[in-house]
């Protein structure tokens, strides 16, 4: 597992949904998540990415002209063993 | 993504508040669910809905509350949302399955209330639940004590209709069942101004039949050897089937089941092969509860099946599409709806055959009976549940818990332990 997670964050639901739609298309993997609060304060959805996808990732937003506040990256903090629930 | 602070604003909410849970929201889903490996990737139109929880389907509700409609808000899977959606009308689930609400509700229940109450109580009090703010009428059942008492507090400021749940199976109890139907039909006509024709129940009765039907081939896919999804992400899409559009919920979990389907014939499994499968029953577990689900399959333990109302009990039996008058599809209702088996029944020995039968069913190698602190009908019964189950020969263990993580590590010990028997 990378130490360090990339994710896409979003003004909207919507421009995420088209991202996610678009990378899809392109066999690009993307994962639908909440957005880590390390990333960003707001709520809402966010795209997990691949480091090596970056490129790829940003053409795509470029050539369908899709708004993203940011890509972010953040130190992965996953530990199902946590037991920290909400 | 803060496009919705306006609408939660505008909703009367406490943002602040809420923001304390938007803030915990993501690390406890990365920890259960973007811990796992190889999930499915049609999980991903589930973790878009759990992701903006309080803001899509909200903002939906609200956009139908624009052009006329009502919302309705149901806590319990006896109520028939059938009835709601053939008045163009929109049933849905209420917040409490979090720690987060329990608070708010012990200002003003006792203590020793079963936490699923007292959050449904605390969310819509503090203000921190859109769907409780949305809702233009709550609609109660009788299911439970804390309940009937909780219809008192939460009906002080919106309007709430409770509906009068037989507690035994006698015919004349299903005909009084139909009864209450045909009244909140009534009590629905009126506040909607929408009648609900023959026409329009036969069309809401196969929307809600298409839920059902969808849920029932996710958890056959639960029952192969090849087990294609986690217990942790069945529970999440049990538990947002509360909360989604009924027609776009059924598309997108058959889709989920075409990718099911095709890992079982690639022999594609989440767990190792002889990985323990564990049947939960007992108590519902509303979002975002997913505390035991997680220790048992980060404990060497798989759940594939849930004897609960956020399990089985919400999708099994389908009601009949045959009948053609509002009185007979009231009656076919009734008689689906009073199918289900809750402790709040007496006698009560359907759910016994429903948890033998499905311990069978999904190859279970032992069951834990989980029981949310101070439910008291379904804490007495595991009494009966656990004898029948010793006597079929099908390992147990009981467990009470609440929404809290102090408890956490005391599980994880218990389970583990009780897994490391079943291996043995």
């Amino acid at each position: 597992m990378p130490k360090i997670q990339h994710y896409v964050l979003f003004p909207n639901h919507d421009n995420g949904m088209r991202l996610y739609k678009e990378l899809k298309k392109l066999g690009v993997r993307a994962t639908i998540a909440p957005t880590p609060r390390a990333a960003s304060k707001c709520c809402g959805i966010s795209l997990l990415i691949e480091e090596k996808d970056i490129d790829t990732i940003q053409a795509c937003i470029d050539e369908h002209g899709i708004e993203i506040l940011k890509i972010a990256a953040i130190e992965r903090d996953i530990n199902p063993k946590r037991d920290r629930y909400c | 993504m803060a496009d919705y602070r306006k609408m939660w604003e505008d909703l009367g909410m406490d943002v602040e508040m809420h923001d304390q849970l938007c803030a915990v929201l993501p690390q406890a889903f990365g920890d259960v669910y973007l811990s796992q490996e190889n999930r499915p990737e049609g999980m991903d139109y589930y973790n878009m809905v759990v992701a903006d929880i309080h803001g899509i389907r909200p903002a939906e509700l609200i956009e139908h509350q624009k052009k006329g409609g009502k919302v309705f808000g149901t806590f319990c899977v006896y109520v028939p949302d059938e009835i709601v959606f053939a008045a163009d009308a929109i049933a849905t689930g209420l917040c409490g399955g979090s720690q987060f609400w329990v608070p708010g509700g012990e200002k003003v229940l006792p203590k020793n209330t079963c936490p699923l109450i007292k959050a449904s109580v605390g969310a819509r009090l503090d203000r921190t639940c859109p769907f409780f703010r949305i809702a233009d009428m709550y609609v109660g059942e009788t299911t439970c004590d804390g309940k009937k008492k909780a219809w008192e507090i939460l009906g002080e400021d919106v309007p709430v209709h409770v509906m009068d749940l037989p507690q035994m199976k006698r015919a004349k109890d299903i005909k009084a069942w139909a009864e209450e139907i045909a009244e909140f039909k009534n009590v629905v006509e009126e506040f909607t101004g929408n009648s609900v024709t023959a026409e329009k129940l036969a069309e809401s009765i196969k929307l809600i039949n298409g839920k059902r039907k969808a849920l029932e081939r996710l958890y056959e896919t639960r029952k192969n050897d090849t087990l294609p999804i986690s217990g942790c992400d069945a529970l999440l899409i049990s538990q947002i089937a509360f909360y989604d559009d009924p027609g776009r919920f059924t598309q997108m979990t058959n889709a989920l089941c075409d990718e099911l389907e095709q890992r079982i014939k690639d022999g594609v499994s989440v767990v190792p092969a002889g990985t323990k499968r564990i049947m939960l029953t007992g108590t519902p577990l509303a979002i975002p509860n997913w505390k035991l689900h997680n220790i048992v399959e980060t404990s060497g333990g798989a759940v594939v099946c849930e004897e609960m109302c956020t399990g089985t009990r919400y999708f099994e039996n389908l009601v009949d599409e045959t009948k053609t008058t509002v009185e007979e599809q009231i009656t076919a209702l009734a008689e689906r709806y009073m199918n289900i088996n809750c402790a709040c029944f007496t006698p009560n020995e359907g759910r016994i055959d429903d948890i033998l039968r499905l311990a069978k069913e999904y190859k279970v190698d032992g069951i834990i009976d989980v029981n949310l602190k101070f439910c008291n009908l379904y804490d007495t019964e595991g009494y009966l549940v656990e004898r029948a189950l010793k006597e079929a020969g099908i390992p147990v263990l009981g467990i009470e818990t609440d929404y809290t993580d102090s408890d956490a590590q005391q599980l994880r010990t218990r389970v583990s332990a009780f897994i490391e028997m079943l291996n043995n």
